[in-house]
């Protein structure tokens, strides 16, 4: 059992942790905003995958600066989707169950469309590529650059964001938002300007992630689902629209299945996964982190 | 005028065809393919070797049948989607709607197993090619044969020989939960106990697994003297990359599917020099079949050819042209001469025994600087084994 002492298992555990708080960052971030189910966000982590992919293997450009074109070219794609689906759907007078309920369904066609153009686009079959792979040693514990780099921006990105919502004017009325759309509106907040923004930020932190994970994973046009899911995970375990609280039950459920799948076996890696979720959902439908509220 | 120059056009065409010589009907060539999902990283290898053979046959005036004509060949492929259940509606079409003349085998067990009760149905004769498995021996079928040694008891005790022969008295096996790495543990266990040789980890993973930190870290902490990665490629890929991470020091290390394939090499550099894979050819023999494969492949291609399936797929339509010659396109005379004829492939003689290859010996392959050479069993070695040192 002192293997489960390694330095090396609490380093993969925190590198997947901090990965899936970032990605469940954005879902949380459209969520709580605006009550969008975002049933494709793991299609914009594939999509940024992909980016960081054909941008080294034929332009050899570095995924630390590949990062950056998938979290833009992910953050377009939001603007188009904000601008030409959802923006109407969020103005009219619908009840906010409605938005929410049509955003799964519509969301749900989109995910599909994005899937099935890359897979006619760049084929299903998985691709690989080996990039930032030097060995870096610290202490007992020896770790790819990739992953380092990975765990430093997912950190450091979700850092910046959280403090970014505490202290600027713009992250202010986005936690207004979360808090009361609709007492925003009356004290004056840009709904409009301030949604968008969201909207784009969200897929582009999803595409961003994308990249840092496809240099250590398969990708392919159907990997993004699982990354849906594991968001979804994250978040219900944090409490909807909790950000802070969404980053750390992602390092929750990273710490989970990690020791889990080294204490039993990685057959057993989705039970583990579902099993938090299903216990959560009936136990503490706010969320470990959350708050209970008086409503 | 449009109509009179369209009718001058039709008797010209007309004209053309009754001027050209009357050439017979290719013959038609079937199969299907993982080319998209999670077996399609391999399938590149078989089907080289298939575009290799065809355009080689070709090149040469056509397939010889029963030595009474020679016809071209075309070759008619599908995507399988690396769908075992995909290939059996695709071998069902290939005979009953192409029909085709002869088929070609697709890629992995899975769909072997699963389109084998087609083959029967049909009496349709076909070479296996990068599949083998026990229990579809047991099943005696007759219009299937495996090329390869690798037949998971058989596997088992050369594994057990070569173990042995590198000192290595602990192991851990880390298995794919795939029907090969599964048969292959099913006869592994048992061997490694009736040798001495102590099991510290044993870990199962499903065929998607994305990180194998956690099982890694228990192999190192076991400190076996060998690892075995019952693998596929994909996984095998993963390996390389958790195990380098960690520090995984054995001495050995191997992996069942995946080093043998050209990319392999090249992707990882040094970093896979001294990891063991399964295998029984190379081109550093003295071979002169062996050598001109390699180098049309490589010519063809830009790229080596993968040092097991490439050469299976290769074996299996160098013993159906044979065959082929001998007997022509009928089912049954074409069954006979394959499962009593020996056939001269760049593995040496190959004979059936059943659905089974009876002569050539398991043997395994070792990457070192580079280049993959058989360092088992001991009379076909090219190279002795070296132990692996370090990660680079």
């Amino acid at each position: 059992m002192e293997f489960l002492l390694s330095g090396q298992l609490l380093v993969a555990a925190l590198i997947i942790g901090s990965i899936y708080g970032l990605v469940a960052l954005g879902l949380n971030l459209i969520y709580g905003t605006m009550r969008l189910l975002n049933i494709a966000h793991g299609d914009l982590v594939m999509i940024g995958a992909y980016t960081g992919y054909w941008l080294f293997t034929l332009a050899a450009i570095s995924p630390v600066l590949a990062m950056l074109a998938a979290g833009a070219l992910a953050g377009l794609t939001g603007a188009a989707l904000y601008f030409g689906l959802f923006r109407r759907q969020l103005a009219g007078s619908q009840p906010i169950e409605r938005i929410e309920a049509n955003s799964l369904l519509i969301f749900f066609g989109i995910s599909i469309v994005i899937q099935n153009l890359t897979a006619l686009a760049f084929t299903a079959s998985p691709r690989t590529y080996q990039a930032l792979d030097t060995l870096v040693r610290i202490g007992e514990v020896s770790i790819a650059q990739s992953r380092l780099v990975a765990l430093a921006v997912c950190l450091g990105l979700s850092a910046a964001i959280v403090l970014f919502l505490r202290f600027s004017a713009l992250g202010l009325s986005i936690r207004a938002l979360i808090q009361h759309r609709t007492a925003s509106r009356i004290v004056g907040i840009d709904v409009d300007r301030v949604q968008a923004f969201t909207f784009v930020l969200g897929f582009a932190l999803a595409g961003l992630a994308g990249t840092l994970i496809g240099v250590t994973e398969q990708i392919s046009p159907f990997m993004g689902f699982p990354f849906t899911i594991v968001a979804f995970v994250v978040i219900v375990l944090g409490g909807l629209g909790n950000l802070a609280g969404g980053i750390a039950a992602g390092m929750v459920l990273g710490l989970i299945e990690t020791y889990g799948v080294a204490l039993t076996s990685a057959n057993l890696r989705s039970v583990l996964i579902y099993g938090v979720f299903i216990l959560v959902l009936v136990l503490r439908p706010e969320g470990l982190l959350q708050k209970r509220r008086l409503t | 005028m449009k109509k009179f120059v369209g009718a001058l056009a039709a008797s010209a065409l007309a004209a053309a065809a009754w001027a050209a010589p009357v050439q017979a009907a290719e013959v038609r060539i079937g199969y299907s393919i993982a080319k998209t999902g999670l077996f399609a990283p391999a399938a590149p290898s078989q089907i080289n070797a298939y575009n290799l053979w065809a355009e080689q046959v070709n090149a040469r005036g056509g397939l010889d049948l029963g030595g009474k004509e020679k016809r071209k060949i075309e070759l008619i492929q599908y995507d399988d989607q690396s769908n075992p259940g995909n290939a059996v509606k695709i071998y069902e079409k290939l005979i009953t709607q192409d029909k085709v003349d002869l088929l070609l085998s697709p890629w992995g067990t899975p769909h072997h197993f699963a389109i084998a009760s087609v083959l029967e149905r049909h009496k349709f004769p076909m070479i296996g090619s990068t599949a083998s498995s026990v229990q579809l021996r047991n099943m005696k079928p007759g219009n299937i044969w495996f090329t390869t040694a690798a037949v998971a008891d058989k596997l088992a005790t050369a594994m057990v020989g070569l173990l042995q022969s590198a000192g290595v008295k602990s192991v851990a096996i880390l298995t794919n939960q795939l029907p090969f790495g599964q048969e292959n543990k099913k006869f592994l266990m048992p061997a490694l106990k009736a040798a001495g040789i102590e099991v510290l980890v044993d870990a199962d993973y499903p065929p998607n697994i994305k990180d194998m930190t956690a099982i890694l870290v228990k192999v190192k902490a076991a400190k076996p003297d060998g690892v075995i990665g019952l693998a596929y490629p994909g996984d095998s890929i993963l390996y390389i990359n958790k195990a380098r991470e960690v520090g995984i020091a054995a001495k050995f290390q191997y992996l069942l599917v995946g080093p043998a394939i050209g990319f392999f090499r090249g992707m990882f550099k040094g970093a896979a020099d001294g990891i063991v894979t399964l295998g029984h050819w190379s081109p550093h023999g003295d071979d002169a079949r062996s050598k001109a494969f390699y180098a049309a492949y490589k010519k063809k291609f830009k790229q080596e050819p993968d040092y097991l399936d490439s050469v299976e797929a290769w074996v299996s339509v160098e013993i159906l042209e044979q065959a082929v010659a001998k007997a022509g396109l009928d089912k049954d005379k074409l069954r006979q001469a394959i499962s009593t004829g020996t056939f001269d492939t760049i593995i040496g003689k190959v004979r059936f025994d059943g659905v089974q290859n009876a002569v050539t010996p398991t043997g395994f392959l070792q990457i070192q600087k580079g280049e993959l050479h058989v360092v088992w069993p001991k009379d076909r070695q090219t190279a002795p084994l070296a132990p692996k040192t370090g990660w680079k």
